[in-house]
């Protein structure tokens, strides 16, 4: 009896998906699965499964016949199995539900997939005289639609569509044309000859292909398959008619309910089940769910350098026409270059005491005289500018040389800046730089196309001259840092030269990293590498992979370094202070022994401001957020996002659980017991709770009666802000203490930070005289998960880096719980809870420093000067969310495991 | 043909000097080598018409395009400035003509109209605004009611009007607005010689745009002489600024590539001097240039509608030591001043004026600017930014008393009681002191949301030997999205600031000298038009399509006509009647398999 109910209701259901996917039947299984074992195959590179399956023209031959049934099980990427198992399962479990499992093996084994290939290659090879190989899932996709629409066609035989009428069984036409049209590389001629196919199979033409119903009745009851094979479908299961007749038409009333719909008791029962379970709804599902979004979030990340989920960098902002001005810095200029270099390398010389072995390179007047008065002999406006920094009891101070080439015809509102740091990154002495910025500074000035002043600085050294400048530009400078006498207009770009050695380079290494992982426009990058590859023949390399060979690993290692130099957020170079102000920057960094010269920095220099000069707005076209993995490979935020997301999600949604577990669900005493860090606690707590839900299955059934509870929340909330709060001590007192204390300061905090939990612990369990309930437990370890849930998250967005490398390292704080003394004895719950404690204590925020230090061979007191440094002079704000953010939550995490030992 | 030219020739200079009593026409050119091989040439155009001919809509010197246009648009005194470019005040000193003949940046129009209240002159504004607007080939039009401010102080009559009573004075700038070869044309259209000859023969779209600095003005005013006899004088000038370098690039090969080796000059006395190794000299002398050189053209003689005057026409400010070779038989008149001398053009000869290189012994004495004034954004971030202005009086005993005026966009909403001012001494000490202690007057007109801009006019004095500092926060508004430019994320200029310094009520100047800093460029908050158009339209699009289509297709079930009212059928007829179609149709099913 064809009911209404019997219609599929529309509306979302995940229970109905779940048990729509446990009833599939066997055939469909089977070949679900074989799509997904071909998938996992082509993942490994020693066997291509792509190239032993798929169906290429060329190689069909007597040996190879076996393509012909194989290349529907073998697809080229994640997406393509995936879209194409979500279209052909429905299609293909209607077809065995219809058909019987033994007539769709008959069928799909042979000629539905051997006649649509063979009319593929007839056409591919014979008419087209092409040779695409074609592979996927997508052929049965079409050739099932192709025969539905045959049915529909039948039944009903137009689509009106306003006057026009228009026959149902093209319908697989146009999703062809649309497949074609919207997703690349798909094979519109395999499509066409899978719905032509398809096309006869549905109007019956192939039906002698079909064995008789009397022989696989015979076999089937030979063998009992119904019997031994789960899922099978029988050859008088099946509900539908045969070929050609609408099923509907001659079942009638009698029609048996179809296969699909059958279950809808037991649907019923297994939500019943989940529902009267619900220890496993609010205990185990969220530490389930957590823990996939923290594998997922991973793996996530691991894809990224793949070719399907990076691209390939393009240059978006039109206006910039990187490399297509003939850059004409030569010949003579070379000379000049060398003038300064002796001039200023003269003068190092005379600096230099008596009988000192190595020259003097420090920066002193007389070194900043010559520039000035180099500068001012090429016809610019030059200004210089004091600055003081003091951090962590070091004073650093110099003096700022800039000067102005006026736009001619400008009116002083946008400008770009050169940079030539006397000293590099490194430290190095920066002698041809800043004399290729000052022949360039000549150079440029007789030129008269320019439509922004060019402004060339020359800070004393990398790390605060730099810094001083731009916020004095802005007036944002503190009060030992002198405003500028002399201003131009809106910054539209920054170049920085670096060239700390005599001899000619190679290759372009190029520094894109700002303060707290802010980038610089991606057009801004391509530029530089299109300028250098396209125009000079320099090679570019980023993140120091000096030989990338553009293998995953390789790809993975520069993703991975340009995070840790992203989630660190110190500024790489003089280009990072940039940055904070929306002025996109680089750092040019010559390297390697090859036959580039420095007037070639110099024409690549020039193309540069060429392509910035050329610019009417400021960059904005392109990306800012993007993980590069090659210099013309890139992943855009949306993609890499999801990564450092799903890790945030997964404290959240512990948080969320931990809410509703202790406002709605009691459970019983014993059932609050949730699986510990260790795998023997959880082990034990599973038995625990399957003991404890067997007694207390009775009243958990009646879901109503499970009234409301009041929470006690004073106690939690107080902890969770006071302890965020606590933060900002370390955070002064690592910022503000004189540098040789670092280290101590750091050995200090790690005793504390094993003590202060359990104190902490210690005195809130006898120091309170109110009793404790034991839900508030649960409520410190939601409102803490809660606070670096949302922050997590919200950092992603900004410093997508920053918050995977803390989400990952608080991965355990989410699974953490109190032992409760209740369920387990004394010794183990001690030996627990220590254990569990000294593995928290390893991933504490000073350890991990000092892991880290370790691993990278650098000195703690060196890092945190810095560090310091940092948070003092560019305004970075890492400590902040290490004091404030992680270890408030690490605190809470450790005393959770300290409130069992009480 | 000759006898017919001679003729009008005749007839020309004898008609000039007939009228030579009332109306007259007159140019010059002064050329002074500036420092940093700079060269500035100023060009003036001036004629008289007298009142009754203007009036009588007869015009002879002045130009009958404006004229007519003035008389349409009731304006009795008109200043149109085209600008580009920034005058380096400290390598040039002070302003040509004071800054009085010259604009900010861009296009700026001030005008004197008369009407009986402010509507109408608002009306008869945008009417001349128009009109001018089609005539110098510029954006004049885009002068709406936010551009248009009243400005109180900062702007004096330059004529003389019988009644002041019912005269309006409307001040409009573009900042943005590139002058360019389009606005020449038509300015060199309305000199009596049209620029074929005279000293305007000089004027070449290409030079004049390659100047580093160059102001072109048009300022029409009546005068009255003591006797009641009035005269519309329209005043034109050119002023430009030239780099010598530059121009004296040939045309064919304007790139300024590195020179070859040879002609390098180098300091040979240092120790590492090589063929390869070369540290710049500092050039001593000064450069040689000459006017075709320059203007890539000579003056092709006088105009003849000109009346020479006695000094001559081109004057050159160079030391008189120098030497100076022009073509036989051109007069020379040289001032007692030291650096001036003077050349009367004659007609239909060329003249051409050149200058050796030569040792540089003595300079023309370049005056101290009075003010020197720097107005900057400061700030970060799209919501908040600060103004701030730096006026610096160089003078050791005069404090100095201006205007200061300045109009913001409405986007730009400053927040006047941050207003504060810093004084700095010579001596580097700062004080932070009351913005009252300077400004000794205020005026201040609110903007109102896309109606009109603020106003703010300051009537400042600043001390000797310092420099104040006046700074002022302010908010940026969030624009409609259908309010941003082409190019919204250029920012949006703010116009220059004008400073007046000196006024007519006395003080030891009694002209008044104009000051203009630069305009501003302002970042505003920008949506990013690109994504949600290319993104979700797209996007949502497709995705529509994609998913209804094959969805329905996988999840529709299609029933027949009799099925869908058996399912629909309650009552037990047709239930029943149901029952027998289904019969029905099963039978045709079995017979339909047996085929």
């Amino acid at each position: 009896m064809a009911t209404p109910a019997a219609l599929p209701p529309l509306p979302f259901n995940p229970s109905r998906v779940r048990s729509y996917v446990l009833r599939l039947p066997l055939f469909t299984r089977l070949v679900l699965l074989a799509i997904i074992l071909f998938w996992l195959f082509e993942l490994q590179t020693v066997w291509s499964v792509v190239q032993w399956g798929s169906l290429i023209p060329e190689e069909i031959g007597i040996g190879t016949m076996y393509r012909l049934n194989t290349y529907p099980f073998i697809h080229v990427g994640f997406f393509h199995a995936f879209l194409n198992l979500l279209a052909v399962t429905p299609l293909l479990e209607r077809f065995e539900a219809e058909h019987g499992t033994l007539t769709a093996v008959a069928l799909f084994f042979g000629p539905l997939s051997t006649f649509p290939a063979g009319l593929y290659i007839l056409f591919e090879k014979f008419a087209l005289h092409r040779n695409t190989a074609v592979t996927g899932a997508s052929v049965w996709v079409f050739l099932l639609l192709g025969s539905e629409a045959i049915r529909t066609f039948k039944s009903n035989p137009y689509f009106s569509l306003g006057p026009y009428k228009i026959p149902t069984w093209t319908s697989p036409l146009f999703a062809c044309g649309l497949v074609s049209i919207l997703v690349p590389n798909t094979s519109l001629l395999g499509h066409l000859c899978a719905i032509f196919v398809g096309y006869l199979l549905g109007l019956g033409y192939l039906k002698v292909l079909v064995p008789p119903e009397w022989g696989l009745r015979w076999v089937e009851g030979k063998l009992n398959l119904l019997g031994r094979l789960p899922h099978y479908v029988s050859v008088d299961q099946k509900t539908y008619g045969r070929y050609g007749v609408l099923p509907t038409t001659n079942a009638g009333g009698e029609r048996a309910t179809p296969m699909s719909y059958l279950g809808s008791s037991q649907r019923l029962a297994s939500i019943r089940k989940l529902r009267s379970n619900p220890h496993f709804l609010f205990v185990h599902l969220p530490h389930i769910l957590s823990f996939i979004c923290i594998v997922a979030g991973v793996v996530w990340l691991l894809l990224l350098p793949l070719n399907d989920y990076s691209r390939q960098t393009y240059i978006s902002e039109n206006a910039l026409l990187p490399g297509q001005v003939h850059a004409y810095f030569s010949g003579s200029e070379q000379h000049i270059f060398r003038g300064y270099k002796k001039e200023l390398e003269a003068i190092l010389t005379s600096q230099t005491p008596e009988g000192q072995e190595s020259r003097s390179d420090e920066y002193t007047p007389v070194v900043s005289d010559k520039i000035q008065s180099i500068l001012r002999a090429a016809g610019l406006k030059v200004a210089t500018q004091k600055y003081e920094y003091t951090s962590s009891g070091i004073t650093h101070q110099g003096q700022n040389v800039y000067a102005i080439i006026q736009a001619p015809r400008g009116d002083a509102t946008e400008a770009i800046v050169l940079v030539a740091a006397w000293k590099t990154v490194d430290d190095e002495l920066n002698l041809n730089g800043v004399s290729l910025a000052l022949t360039l500074a000549g150079y440029f000035k007789r030129w008269s196309l320019w439509s922004k002043d060019i402004i060339f600085l020359f800070p004393p050294d990398s790390k605060s001259g730099t810094q001083a400048w731009i916020d004095a530009y802005h007036d944002m400078q503190p009060a030992f840092v002198q405003p500028l006498p002399l201003k131009s207009g809106a910054l539209q770009g920054g170049l920085v030269i670096e060239y700390p050695f005599d001899h000619r380079f190679e290759s372009l290494h190029i520094l894109y990293d700002g303060v707290n992982g802010q980038l610089p426009n991606l057009d801004l990058f391509n530029t530089a590498v299109s300028i250098a590859g396209g125009q000079m023949g320099i090679g570019s390399n980023l993140q120091e992979m000096w030989d990338h060979d553009d293998s995953y690993e390789r790809r993975l290692q520069t993703i991975l370094r340009g995070m840790v130099k992203q989630g660190f957020g110190y500024a790489t170079g003089a280009h990072s202070s940039f940055m904070p102000y929306h002025i996109d920057a680089i750092t040019l960094q010559p390297k390697g022994e090859g036959w580039q010269d420095e007037m070639a920095l110099g024409r690549t220099i020039e193309g540069l401001c060429r392509s910035l000069n050329n610019l009417l707005e400021h960059l904005h076209q392109s990306f800012f957020f993007y993980l590069l993995m090659q210099t013309n490979r890139f992943v855009s935020i949306g993609t890499y996002l999801p990564s450092a997301m799903l890790i945030a999600v997964n404290f959240t949604i512990m948080a969320i659980a931990l809410w509703l577990r202790t406002g709605y669900y009691a459970g019983s005493k014993q059932s609050i017991v949730t699986p510990s860090a260790s795998a023997d606690e959880k082990k034990e707590a599973y038995v625990e709770t399957t003991k404890s839900d067997a007694s207390t299955a009775q009243p958990a059934i009646k879901p109503d009666t499970n009234s409301i509870r009041e929470r006690h929340l004073a106690l939690p909330l107080t902890l969770v802000v006071s302890l965020h709060l606590l933060g900002l001590i370390p955070l002064y007192i690592f910022n503000n203490i004189s540098h040789q204390y670092y280290p101590s300061a750091t050995y200090a905090s790690i005793v504390l930070n094993a003590v202060l939990p359990v104190v902490l612990a210690a005195s809130l369990t006898h120091g309170l005289t109110t009793p404790r309930e034991p839900h508030q437990y649960l409520l410190i370890k939601s409102f803490s998960l809660l606070v670096l849930g949302l922050f997590l998250s919200t950092l992603a967005t900004l410093n997508f880096s920053l918050s995977f490398m803390i989400g990952l390292l608080c991965t355990p704080l989410s699974f953490v719980n109190r032992i409760d003394p209740q369920t387990t004895s004394g010794p183990v719950r001690y030996v627990l809870s220590v254990l569990g404690l000294a593995f928290l204590n390893v991933l504490s925020p000073p350890i991990v420093l000092l892991g880290a230090c370790w691993y990278f061979g650098v000195d703690v007191e060196t890092v945190l000067t810095q560090a310091a440094f940092g948070w003092d002079v560019w305004g970075m704000w890492t400590q902040v969310v290490v004091w404030c953010v992680w270890w408030p939550a690490w605190v809470i995490g450790c005393a959770l495991l300290g409130f069992s030992l009480f | 043909m000759t006898v017919l030219s001679l003729f009008s020739l005749l007839f020309l200079a004898a008609l000039s000097s007939f009228a030579s009593a009332t109306s007259d026409y007159q140019e010059s050119l002064v050329l002074q080598p500036l420092p940093q091989s700079a060269l500035l040439a100023s060009f003036n155009f001036q004629g008289n018409d007298s009142q009754e001919s203007f009036d009588e809509r007869h015009f002879r010197y002045f130009p009958r395009a404006l004229g007519q246009i003035l008389r349409h648009a009731n304006t009795k005194e008109l200043h149109l400035r085209f600008t580009t470019g920034r005058w380096d005040a400290e390598s040039w000193g002070p302003r040509p003509w004071n800054g009085t003949k010259e604009g900010g940046t861009g296009v700026e129009l001030w005008a004197w109209i008369d009407a009986v209240d402010d509507e109408a002159a608002f009306a008869k504004w945008i009417t001349l605004t128009q009109s001018l607007s089609g005539l110098f080939c510029a954006s004049l039009n885009f002068i709406d009611s936010t551009r248009t401010t009243r400005p109180v102080a900062s702007f004096e009559p330059a004529g003389t009007h019988a009644s002041s009573g019912n005269l309006h004075l409307l001040h409009g700038t573009l900042p943005g607005e590139v002058v360019c070869t389009e606005n020449l044309t038509p300015f060199l259209k309305l000199l009596p010689c049209k620029g074929k000859a005279g000293v305007a023969s000089l004027l070449d779209g290409h030079k004049l745009f390659d100047a580093s600095w160059q102001s072109m003005s048009v300022d029409v005013r009546p005068i009255c002489t003591q006797t009641g006899d009035c005269v519309v004088q329209i005043d034109q000038s050119v002023d430009i600024v030239l780099d010598i370098d530059r121009s004296k690039r040939p045309r064919e090969n304007p790139i300024p590539r590195p020179v070859p080796n040879e002609q390098l000059v180098c300091d040979t006395s240092k120790p590492y001097h090589s063929d390869d190794t070369c540290y710049p000299l500092e050039r001593t002398s000064e450069k040689g240039w000459g006017l075709s050189e320059i203007f890539g053209r000579s003056i092709s003689g006088s105009c003849p509608l000109a009346e020479g005057s006695a000094d001559g026409t081109v004057c050159l400010r160079v030391p008189h030591e120098r030497d100076v070779q022009v073509p036989s038989g051109v007069v020379e008149v040289q001032k007692s001043d030291g650096y001036t001398r003077c050349y009367t053009l004659e007609p239909s000869t060329p003249f051409d004026l050149t200058i050796p290189e030569q040792e540089a012994t003595s300079q023309v004495p370049l005056d101290e600017p009075v003010l020197r004034a720097e107005r900057t954004i400061v700030g970060h971030g799209q919501e908040r930014g600060g103004m701030r202005i730096i006026f610096d009086n160089p003078s050791d005993t005069k404090a100095v008393d201006f205007i200061y005026f300045e109009t913001l966009p409405w986007f730009l909403r400053p927040y006047v009681h941050t207003l504060q001012a810093t004084i700095t001494g010579h001596d580097g000490q700062h004080h932070q002191a009351p913005a009252s202690q300077f400004i000794k007057e205020t005026f201040y007109r609110p903007a109102i949301d896309r109606e009109r801009g603020t106003q703010l006019e300051l009537a400042l004095s600043v001390p000797a030997a310092s420099t104040v500092t006046l700074t002022y926060d302010f908010e940026k508004a969030i624009l409609r999205y259908t309010e941003y430019p082409p190019d919204a994320n250029r920012g949006f200029n703010v116009a220059p600031a004008v400073i007046k310094l000196g006024s007519s009520n006395g003080g030891a100047a009694s002209y008044p000298i104009y000051i203009r800093t630069t305009s501003l460029l302002l970042p505003l908050p920008t949506p990013d038009f690109s994504m949600p158009y290319n993104v979700i339209i797209l996007t949502s699009t497709v995705i529509a399509l994609a998913f209804g289509s094959i969805f329905n297709l996988l999840v529709r079930r299609f029933v027949t006509a009799e099925e869908a009212s058996a399912m629909r059928a309650q009552t037990l007829k047709s239930r029943l009647g149901g029952r027998i179609i289904a019969l029905r149709d099963r039978l045709k099913g079995k017979t339909t398999k047996t085929e």
